[in-house]
């Protein structure tokens, strides 16, 4: 069932036992395993069917270090939430990705890749997936890894229909959940703003904000304020160890061959460390995305020579009137170090229209980082060099310590962390099972829960982790 | 991709010309009996030794 706003779910009498708090892959795929369980849930979708400079407004907000995208255009508040806006690249986080790094803080999650492995066949249904292939080591630092690039599923548009027709499932749009309120072991309500008006409580047995990885930290940072910290007790962990997935233009690659690595339809292949060559140089994860451009014959030797001698290959390819580019491209993204001092606060003087603070995000980029992608290029260069399939150039700006380019894309606008798992409460917010610490009825979808966020996209995992919460949740719920 | 001969070969021996001119100051000081698959950095680039030569 679909509801235009909370007036009309109400008065329709429809009940619910869990009370999910967005639309997106996670609060989509959580409410279709509860009603699969047999289990009443309603989605409340704070925005409509369609983007709106009104809702998008909500999602204002002010960054604090290094430079970031605007934050009401790096996510989305309509049906779909961010999926509206996601490319499709899907791969899961490795079962390294879940395990502690020695050399590194605060690494690894308190679960394995082995708990997600059983819901990734449903995934693959999810999100229009083939079978992964596996990674092939081209060399014992380093691997050939797929991404695939799917359909791009729509969660607001793909299961429209299917909640429309169920009566599990109520999805309530234009209806924002403005705080939670609780008693220091329970949620016993969530504050709801609809239709431009305050329309009350709505009381349910289970909570699940989903509302994305800046989200989720913003409504349990204002709900533990209004409550005197009744809402998360242990949050110590509340809104820090904020990750991206920086990315930048790193260097370029002549290959020897260029039918060498299988690419995809766009020319790309990409490429990851093994686990004990960030072990060996002390780095975090890092995925390497090579682009080859399908030059042919003399055009082929003049984009080789624009990645050696540019001024001569300008020369060249303007007698050629063509614009040539380097034959390989390299652009470097990275797993950045989970870090309390990356975290996500409340604004003291900036509010939405309903009176919630808006986020004040501080963020920057560590030593660790830079050391990453150069001794990641590093290892990529070394292995094409001693197999002889070609040859690494390190960009400039690495090369010589300069500042991060600012013309590029930054970031993958993948929010992760500040809900973050673990088995302690002072490193995290929710436990293995996604449950918030020391509140029976409290659980957290998305990528706000990873721990460390590998290389790889994250709506592949988001979905997988889903799955495990929503029929973890379908067994408490339905007992 | 299909590719001449003739094309890789000119195209190699290019390539390795103007590597080995953005490194000869390190050519100037390169012992005798180095090993030519050793890894070296230079300008940015990875390259064996034996690239340089």
């Amino acid at each position: 069932m679909i509801f235009a706003d909370f007036e009309s779910f109400r008065a329709s009498g429809a009940t619910a036992k869990v009370c999910v708090i967005g639309s997106g892959p996670a609060g989509t795929t959580i409410a279709r395993k509860l009603a699969a369980a047999g289990v009443p849930s309603v989605i409340f979708e704070a925005g409509g069917t369609e983007w709106s400079e009104d809702s998008q407004d909500f999602y204002r907000g002010k960054t604090v270090g290094d430079p970031y995208f605007d934050l009401d255009v790096t996510r989305l508040r309509f049906l779909g939430g961010c999926s509206n806006h996601w490319a499709g690249w899907c791969r899961v986080l490795d079962t390294h990705d879940f395990q502690p790094k020695a050399w590194v803080p605060d690494t690894g999650w308190p679960i394995g890749r082995a708990d997600i492995e059983p819901y990734l066949e449903e995934v693959h249904d999810i999100l229009e997936l083939d079978a992964f292939r596996a990674d092939v080591p081209i060399s014992d630092d380093i691997r050939l890894v797929q991404l695939i690039k799917s359909p791009a599923v729509q969660f607001g548009e793909k299961f429209h229909d299917e909640i429309e027709r169920s009566p599990l499932i109520s999805l309530v749009l234009n209806t924002y959940v403005t705080e939670l309120a609780g008693d220091g072991r329970r949620i016993t309500g969530a504050r709801i703003w609809s239709r431009d008006r305050d329309a009350g409580t709505f009381v349910a047995d289970y909570y699940v904000p989903c509302t994305g990885g800046l989200e989720n930290s913003r409504l349990l940072l204002w709900s533990n304020q209004q409550s005197n910290g009744a809402v998360v007790p242990n949050a110590a962990a509340l809104g820090r160890y904020w990750m991206e997935h920086p990315q930048f233009l790193g260097g370029d690659a002549i290959l020897s061959d260029y039918s060498i690595f299988p690419t995809d339809t766009t020319n790309e292949a990409f490429f990851s460390p093994s686990p004990a060559a960030m072990e060996a140089r002390k780095i975090m994860n890092f995925g390497i995305r090579l682009i080859e451009t399908p030059y042919g014959g003399v055009k082929q030797v003049i984009a080789d020579l624009a990645c050696v001698a540019p001024d001569f290959a300008e020369w060249a390819a303007y007698q050629l009137g063509q614009n040539l580019r380097c034959a390989a491209q390299l652009y470097v993204g990275w797993e950045q170090a989970p870090l309390a001092s990356n975290f996500i606060r409340l604004s003291e003087t900036d509010r939405d229209k309903v009176g919630v603070p808006r986020i004040e995000l501080h963020w920057k980029k560590s030593d660790m980082e830079r050391r990453t992608i150069l001794e990641g290029l590093r290892l990529f260069g070394e292995t094409l060099a001693a197999r002889d399939i070609g040859r690494v150039r390190i960009a400039d700006w690495l090369v010589n310590g300069e500042d991060y380019p600012t013309d590029q894309e930054l970031a993958g606008h993948h929010h992760m962390g500040g809900t973050r798992m673990s088995d302690d409460p002072e490193k995290g917010v929710v436990d293995r099972n996604s449950k918030v610490h020391g509140v029976d009825n409290l659980f957290i979808g998305g990528s706000s829960v990873f721990a460390t966020s590998g290389q790889c996209n994250p709506t592949t995992t988001i979905t997988a982790l889903a799955c495990r919460l929503g029929e973890h949740l379908g067994g408490i719920a339905g007992a | 991709m299909a590719r001449s001969a003739a094309v890789d070969l000119s195209r190699r021996r290019l390539i390795q010309a103007l590597l080995a001119t953005t490194a000869i100051p390190l050519l100037v000081s390169l012992p005798k009996d180095v090993d030519p698959n050793a890894i070296v950095e230079v300008g940015g680039w990875i390259l064996k030794r034996g690239d340089l030569k």
